[in-house]
C-alpha cells in the first residue's frame, strides 16, 4: 500500500480519455495513485464505495448518467472532484457558476499540472465539497432564483443567492456585486465573465458597465435609466435600449 | 519512427510516450479500433437523420480527434456540436460526410505508421 500518494478514482466513458488521464497520472505525478478507472456511472458508484478514493476525476456526460447525476446518488461525498468536460458541453457554465474544478479534454498538461495544485493546497476538503452539493442542489431546483452564485475569492469563497443580486457594476478586471441588504461585494471577474454566468437567469447586461436582476426592476419608462429600487437606478446603454425592451418584455411574459 | 503521415499530427502522441514505443502502439491500435466503430455509428445516425446521435458521437470522438491533431476537423466538429439541432439537413450530411472522409484519411495514416514501425 502506498499511503502517502494522494488516492485517485478516473470515471469516463471514452476509453481514450481513460487511457490518456492514467498516463499523465502516471508519467508526470509520481505523487497520485490511479487506484482504478470506471468506464460508466454505475461502476464509477461501485468503485469510490469500494475504494474511498481522495480525488476523482469525473466526466459531465457518460451513456448511463451525468456526472453530476452520480454524485447526487451518493449519501456522502468525502472525496474531491475535478470534472472532465469538453469546451462546448453546457454543463461548462453549470460547473463555473458552481466554482468547480474542471479540466478540458483532451487533457492538457498544463492545466493537469494546475488542477493537481490547487487540489493539494486545499486542505481543508470543506468548501469544495459544500460548493459541490449547492451544485447539486441548484441543479434539482427549478427556481433560478433561489439558485447560488459562487464566486472564488481572496477571503475564500462567496455564495450568493440570486435573489439578493441587484446589480453588478464592473470596473476593469473586478466587479462590485450590489446586494439587497444594501452592502456590496468586490469581486475578481469582469463584468464579461459575470455576463456569460448570469445571462440565462434573469440578469441583463443594460450597459457596458452594468448588469441588472430582472427580479429588481422597479420601474422602466423606455427612458434611459432604469429604476432597481427606491434608490437604485442605473443607466441602459443607446444601443442596448431596443434589445433590453424586448428582453424585459420576454422576461415579464414569461414570470 | 517513421512518420508519413498526411492528416494526423503526432506531435502530442509523441509528448505522451517519451520515447515509450509501446505507448504509442496503444494509442495507435485504440484509435484503430474505436474510430471505424464510430464511423459506422455515425453513417447510421445520418441514415436515419438522428441529430441527437450524431452530436453525441461527434462529441465522444472530439478529444481523439485533437489529441491525433487532425486540425482539419476541429472547426467542423465544433460547429456540428453546436448547431446540430438547427442546421438544415443537407449541411448536416455535407459537413459529416467531410467528418467522415477525413477520418477514413487519418484511418489510413494510422495503419501506415502501424505497418512502418511494429
Amino acid at each position: 500500500m502506498n499511503f502517502d500518494k494522494i488516492r485517485c478514482l478516473i470515471i469516463d466513458d471514452d476509453p481514450f480519455i481513460l487511457e490518456l488521464l492514467q498516463d499523465k497520472l502516471d508519467q508526470y505525478f509520481p505523487d497520485i495513485i490511479v487506484l482504478s478507472t470506471a468506464s460508466s456511472g454505475k461502476e464509477g458508484l461501485q468503485k469510490i464505495k469500494e475504494l474511498n478514493p481522495e480525488l476523482l476525476f469525473l466526466d459531465v456526460e457518460m451513456a448511463d448518467m451525468t456526472g453530476f447525476e452520480m454524485l447526487s446518488q451518493l449519501s456522502d461525498i468525502n472525496f474531491q472532484t475535478i470534472f472532465i468536460t469538453s469546451y462546448s458541453h453546457y454543463a461548462i457554465k453549470a460547473i463555473r457558476f458552481n466554482a468547480l474544478d474542471y479540466l478540458l479534454k483532451p487533457i492538457d498538461l498544463g492545466e493537469l499540472k494546475k488542477a493537481i495544485k490547487r487540489f493539494k493546497t486545499q486542505t481543508n476538503t470543506r468548501p469544495q465539497q459544500e460548493n459541490l452539493s449547492l451544485a447539486l442542489k441548484n441543479m434539482a431546483n427549478k427556481n433560478v432564483s433561489n439558485h447560488m452564485l459562487i464566486l472564488k475569492t481572496q477571503d475564500g469563497d462567496l455564495r450568493l443567492a440570486l435573489k439578493d443580486i441587484i446589480h453588478i457594476e464592473g470596473d476593469r478586471n473586478y466587479s462590485y456585486i450590489y446586494l439587497k441588504n444594501g452592502t456590496k461585494k468586490l469581486v475578481t471577474k469582469t463584468l464579461i465573465e459575470l455576463e456569460e454566468l448570469l445571462d440565462s437567469k434573469g440578469f441583463y447586461r443594460c450597459h457596458k458597465s452594468h448588469i441588472l436582476n430582472a427580479e429588481h426592476i422597479t420601474t422602466y419608462t423606455n427612458g434611459n435609466l432604469v429604476q432597481l429600487s427606491e434608490t437604485i437606478s442605473i443607466p441602459v446603454s443607446r444601443r442596448k435600449k431596443k434589445p433590453f425592451i424586448k428582453w424585459f418584455q420576454s422576461y415579464q411574459d414569461s414570470n | 519512427m517513421h512518420w508519413n503521415t498526411k492528416i494526423i499530427n503526432p506531435q502530442d502522441l509523441i509528448n505522451i510516450a517519451r520515447g515509450d514505443h509501446k505507448i504509442i502502439y496503444k494509442y495507435l491500435i485504440q484509435f484503430q479500433e474505436l474510430i471505424p466503430q464510430r464511423i459506422d455509428s455515425l453513417k447510421e445516425n445520418l441514415k436515419v437523420e438522428d441529430r441527437k446521435g450524431i452530436r453525441q458521437l461527434l462529441h465522444q470522438m472530439s478529444p481523439q480527434i485533437q489529441f491525433f491533431g487532425i486540425m482539419d476537423l476541429v472547426k467542423p466538429i465544433r460547429q456540428l456540436e453546436l448547431d446540430y439541432e438547427t442546421m438544415p439537413i443537407e449541411e448536416l450530411n455535407t459537413l459529416v460526410e467531410t467528418v467522415i472522409i477525413k477520418l477514413n484519411l487519418a484511418i489510413n495514416d494510422v495503419n501506415s505508421v502501424i505497418k512502418e514501425n511494429f
